[in-house]
């Protein structure tokens, strides 16, 4: 029996050096080698909780409905990194944040995550997690009511939302819009992304969400391992290009070889 | 120094980690097993975590309830369906083994669920009238693609002019298709590094410290 399960060569051939341009830029990041272009809508997370500050309004962050368990945890783990900062800022400038929960597993981390950030910025007493970080249901549409009426009593002055989001993020993105909140969207799942564009403010596209982790820590060595996103883009846009001419040819030596 | 609270479940992270690539890479079966068992630990773990969801729904509402704020009887209302399903599961099981359970959720959670559902309409509605207002070219662009779609999907357009049809496929295959690629690559990216960081312990937000 094979050591390796079939048709996964390329694809292990590819995460090792993946992991390699990781490392690299990683060490370059660390030497200060890296400049990586500004994203808009991380650089507007201050403004959205300036804003709930100046207004005296809540702040929301909405991680998403992913868990650690599906397929979309890389987002939520993502996310996580945001509220972070979130929870951060909200504490260093005085802005009231809530983060409504509808993943069993997610909220404990959730919950610690947000009780450090204040704890570091010296404002653990203004802080009520029960309030603050309730756990609505967690099922789709009783969460998405939950949030919807929060948002309309609150009427919050910004909401950040990043991670997966299915039908509800329309439904989000339309009731904050509404009460006059301005609003950051980023998720990774493609479907989303439009009604994000539609009613927020600033939207991460797909990408721009794993990046914001390592983006707004500022840290050299997490920010030098976003530039070996690009670099591994430009690999598969080479690809790409070299395939379809070949294919057009008549040659499929790169189809062949992906799946390998 | 070595912080402890930190570097043990990063160390954690690391091993499971490579066991999950391992898992996915390769026919050895000592792998296979092994992350088979740490799947099953995830799942009991998670059922673990939805008591705390349970308690945390009884401190928020119970305080809600005991200190008579406004709308402390939508608290009461929703703790008693709360109790009601748990008690009715939990005495004569879920789905298919309770008849009470399945009539209970039937009756009242689908409902509500579907119409949830269905107000979506309405929002999606809303959100194509922001959309689609031609306010300058890029806009007047969009709206001429998204006029040429809807008639597409309808049934009498394709069907007295089948260009529509044609049109329609058009925009979905070469020009959505490929925007659509794109980000799916950069998308597949983004996740394989974030889990590079993550594995080599740069990104810890997961642990629920920095």
């Amino acid at each position: 029996m094979a050591i390796l399960t079939e048709g996964r060569l390329v694809p292990l051939v590819a995460f090792i050096i993946c992991w390699v341009a990781t490392y690299i830029a990683i060490q370059m990041g660390q030497q200060g080698k890296i400049k990586i272009r500004r994203i808009p809508g991380l650089d507007a997370i201050e403004e959205v909780v300036g804003r709930a500050v100046e207004m005296g309004r809540p702040v929301f962050m909405i991680p998403g409905r992913g868990t650690f368990t599906d397929i979309y945890a890389t987002q939520t783990i993502a996310a996580l990194s945001i509220l972070s900062y979130v929870a951060t800022l909200s504490a260093r400038l005085g802005a009231k944040l809530y983060v409504p929960m509808t993943s069993v597993d997610v909220l404990p981390v959730a919950v610690e995550l947000v009780t450090d950030a204040y704890k570091v910025e010296d404002k653990i007493e203004e802080l009520d997690v029960d309030e603050q970080l309730p756990y609505l249901s967690g099922t789709q549409f009783a969460y998405a009511s939950g949030v919807i009426g929060m948002a309309a009593r609150m009427k919050p002055a910004g909401n950040i939302m990043m991670g997966p989001f299915w039908a509800e993020s329309m439904m989000f993105a339309e009731s904050f819009n509404r009460v006059g909140a301005m609003q950051i969207g980023g998720t990774a799942r493609m479907y989303q992304i439009p009604f994000f564009a539609a009613l927020c403010e600033y939207v991460l596209i797909g990408e721009e969400l794993f990046a914001a982790g390592a983006y707004v820590s500022g840290d050299p060595q997490q920010v030098g391992s976003i530039a070996a996103q690009d670099w591994y883009k430009l690999v598969a846009l080479a690809l790409s290009i070299l395939g379809a001419i070949l294919a057009t040819a008549g040659i499929t030596v790169i189809g062949d070889l992906m799946r390998m | 120094m070595v912080d402890y609270r930190r570097d043990i479940p990063l160390a954690i992270t690391f091993i499971i980690g490579v066991i999950a690539v391992l898992d996915y890479y390769t026919n050895i079966q000592v792998f296979i097993d092994t992350f088979t068992v740490i799947k099953n630990w995830g799942v009991v773990l998670q059922a673990f975590a939805l008591g705390l969801g349970a308690i945390n729904l009884l401190r928020v509402h119970g305080r809600r309830i005991t200190e008579k704020r406004d709308g402390w009887y939508f608290s009461a209302w929703l703790l008693a369906m709360m109790f009601l399903f748990i008690l009715v599961g939990l005495m004569t099981g879920k789905y298919e083994a309770g008849a009470t359970y399945n009539w209970l959720y039937n009756a009242i959670y689908l409902p509500l669920g579907a119409t949830m559902y269905s107000s979506l309409a309405f929002y999606m509605a809303y959100g194509s009238y922001k959309v689609l207002r031609a306010r300058n070219f890029e806009a007047g662009l969009l709206f001429i693609t998204a006029v040429l779609v809807i008639l597409g999907n309808t049934p009498i357009f394709p069907a007295l002019f089948p260009g529509f049809f044609n049109m329609r496929e058009w925009i979905f295959g070469p020009i959505v298709g490929g925007a659509y690629r794109g980000i799916r690559i950069g998308v597949g990216m983004g996740a394989v590094v974030l889990g590079i960081r993550t594995l080599v312990g740069l990104e810890t937000g997961y642990l629920g410290r920095r």
